[in-house]
């Protein structure tokens, strides 16, 4: 009655609800080890990560943290209750409809939680469900299906925002986004042209400065994203700080192709001084710091960050580099993450299930095939990374062959990726010689 | 890589419908999404107490505390934790919140009902839950009893119910969502 339903961290997230029950007792001995292991862990854990194994019970100290959730004084949150009241003061109005959307969305990506991309769905649903939607809401729904990698539909949605407002310069940026994730670079080049036509060059610019970093321009890349970052404190009217932090970040991953890692660094840490917060930028830290071989610096800096998934990941990743006595839990309640996003039947999330099979199950073969899956939808450097990877591992050279010629084809920089693309071709080239 | 370009508040800025938009982004990385949507589990476990007016079925609900804080306020003084002191202290606004989103019916000339029972909380991998057990009772029993559960669906269409059925040695499983939110269960 009082199970866990949840997979044992040694088996590949892929058991149904009544298996992971059958697992409870693998689990409970898991857990137990964790725990025998655990005297001397040193940073402060989080309330909902202290014992996650046990059966419901009733807390005996009133004081105790159970969970902690978003502050009223968040500033974040304090937007989301205005906007909130004053929807609920005219709930008919669309404008008002997609503010609070707005809200829920934002906030939701800046923590790291999809919850708020359901509540922003519920808000804007009357109008996506009416019979002529409005461009407006027909775009947030693509941005939430975006957020949750449902790439197709959203690309659909897009594509009828532009049909209803052929200059919605957001819609094009958006599929931009989507085309350079998804490998697209053409595609990608056109979306932004008509975004800097839309919305100014200084977003035409950041895209296709963006668009670069893919395309083995990543030094012009850095050089553009600097120059119009240097420069948007009087350039962008409105709210430059927004847009400084995202040309922050692209600036910090475009020295990341190559290899220019104090550049990139600092990067990542103005564009947090901005934005302490950021869900997005502190995964990207943290990825750099755990290349780098700095896995301490990952604990503090996603510590109070792991109701996020993907920042969970990157903490298990540094307590497996640590070898912390604490790795094991931490892996098994990320394979438990897993596995409840599998029972809900939810979105393919592969980049971190591949990266996870990979890199703490040890299991190259199943990394391998979420890693191929996973790069149909996704085609970003991390992605093609991990395919390659997977493929060197799994002693599988021939599976990466189509990401080996993207690589080629759009001439993609990165030290790493530059390193695997190269033992990976060597390997396809001796197999071959020996060939009849 | 994916940011939003606001738009410009009336009289801000650069002139023209064609600029009409300032510039206020906000992240970059379509890619690396973060995950946790919401979820809750019920545990039904059939009993057929029936015949002397006992539980037909006894169930188990788990509710991320965090989703009942999004639509009951737990957080007393908004500091952004939530203590044992506050989730007791909303026990009733939880339960009533929550049984007002699951209705239990027999058919007619059964009169079934749920009763509540003891709250607890249980550590989850992804956070606290609130636990909620209740009782299903019938004035007769009858042949098929159905939940029809709707907790959240208004205000998260993401979100979803895992349902485990234990009857006797066999169990099975279902997801509901706000598309199917029926549960049957045969007696």
């Amino acid at each position: 009655m009082t199970h866990r339903r949840a997979a044992n961290s040694s088996h590949a997230p892929s058991c149904g609800a009544v298996r992971a029950a059958a697992l409870l007792t693998v689990a409970l001995v898991v857990a137990a080890a964790g725990a025998a292991g655990r005297a001397g862990a040193e940073d402060a854990q989080p309330a909902a990560l202290d014992a996650p194994y046990r059966a419901p019970y009733l807390p005996t100290d009133d004081a105790v943290d159970l969970q902690d959730v978003p502050s009223r004084r968040d500033p974040g949150v304090m937007e989301m209750l205005r906007s909130r009241k004053a929807l609920e003061s005219s709930p008919r109005d669309l404008s008002a409809a997609l503010r609070l959307a707005d809200a829920y969305i934002d906030f939701g990506r800046e923590v790291g939680d999809a919850h708020y991309a359901g509540y922003a769905e519920a808000v804007i649903a009357p109008w996506v469900g009416s019979s002529q939607p409005p461009a407006g809401a027909l775009l947030r729904q693509a941005t939430i299906l975006q957020y949750r990698h449902e790439f197709a539909p959203a690309r659909a949605l897009l594509r009828r925002t532009l049909g209803l407002d052929r200059g919605n310069a957001q819609a094009w940026l958006d599929l931009a986004t989507l085309d350079m994730v998804q490998g697209d670079y053409a595609a990608a080049g056109r979306d932004c042209v008509e975004v800097s036509a839309g919305a100014g060059v200084e977003w035409g610019v950041a895209c296709s400065a963006s668009l670069r970093s893919y395309r083995g321009q990543a030094r012009q890349s850095l050089a553009l994203l600097d120059q119009i970052e240097s420069g948007a404190e009087y350039r962008v009217a409105g709210g430059p700080a927004g847009y400084r932090i995202w040309t922050l970040g692209l600036g910090a991953e475009a020295a990341e192709r190559i290899g220019a890692w104090s550049i990139a660094e600092d990067h990542y840490r103005r564009a947090l001084a901005l934005k302490p917060e950021d869900n997005f930028l502190l995964v990207g830290y943290a990825d750099f710091l755990l290349d780098r071989g700095r896995p301490r610096e990952v604990l503090t800096l996603l510590g109070a960050h792991s109701q996020s998934d993907t920042a969970f990941l990157r903490l298990a990743l540094a307590k497996a580099a640590l070898h912390d006595p604490d790795a094991s839990r931490y892996a098994w309640i990320m394979a438990a993450r897993f596995e409840a996003l599998r029972q809900r039947g939810s979105d393919f999330f592969g980049r971190e299930q591949a990266r996870f099979a990979l890199e703490l199950q040890h299991d190259p073969a199943t990394a391998l095939e979420l890693a191929r899956q996973n790069w149909t939808q996704q085609r970003e450097p991390w992605d093609t990374r991990l395919l390659l990877a997977a493929a060197l591992a799994a002693e599988r050279p021939r599976a990466a062959a189509e990401a080996l010629a993207f690589v080629q084809t759009n001439h993609l920089e990165d030290p790493v990726i530059g390193g695997l693309a190269e033992e990976l071709r060597t390997r396809i080239e001796s197999s071959a010689a020996v060939l009849p | 890589m994916s940011w939003r370009i606001r738009e410009r508040a009336p009289g801000q800025g650069r002139g023209g419908a064609a600029g009409a938009f300032a510039a206020v982004c906000l992240c970059w990385s379509a890619g690396a999404a973060a995950h946790s949507a919401s979820d809750a589990y019920l545990d039904l476990t059939v009993t057929r107490g029936g015949e002397q007016g006992g539980s037909l079925v006894h169930g188990q609900w788990d509710i991320a505390l965090r989703d009942l804080d999004f639509v009951l306020d737990l957080d007393d003084d908004g500091d952004g934790r939530l203590t044992w002191r506050e989730v007791r202290r909303h026990r009733e606004d939880i339960a009533r919140y929550a049984f007002a989103h699951l209705a239990v019916a027999g058919g007619p000339e059964h009169s079934c009902s749920l009763k509540p029972g003891i709250q607890e909380i249980d550590a989850h991998a992804d956070g606290a839950y609130a636990v909620l057990f209740f009782d299903v009772h019938c004035k007769r029993a009858p042949q098929r009893l159905s939940l029809d559960y709707g907790l959240f669906f208004g205000i998260d269409p993401s979100h979803r119910a895992i349902v485990v059925l234990h009857d006797g040695e066999e169990t099975s499983t279902a997801l509901l969502s706000p598309q199917n939110g029926r549960i049957e269960v045969p007696l």
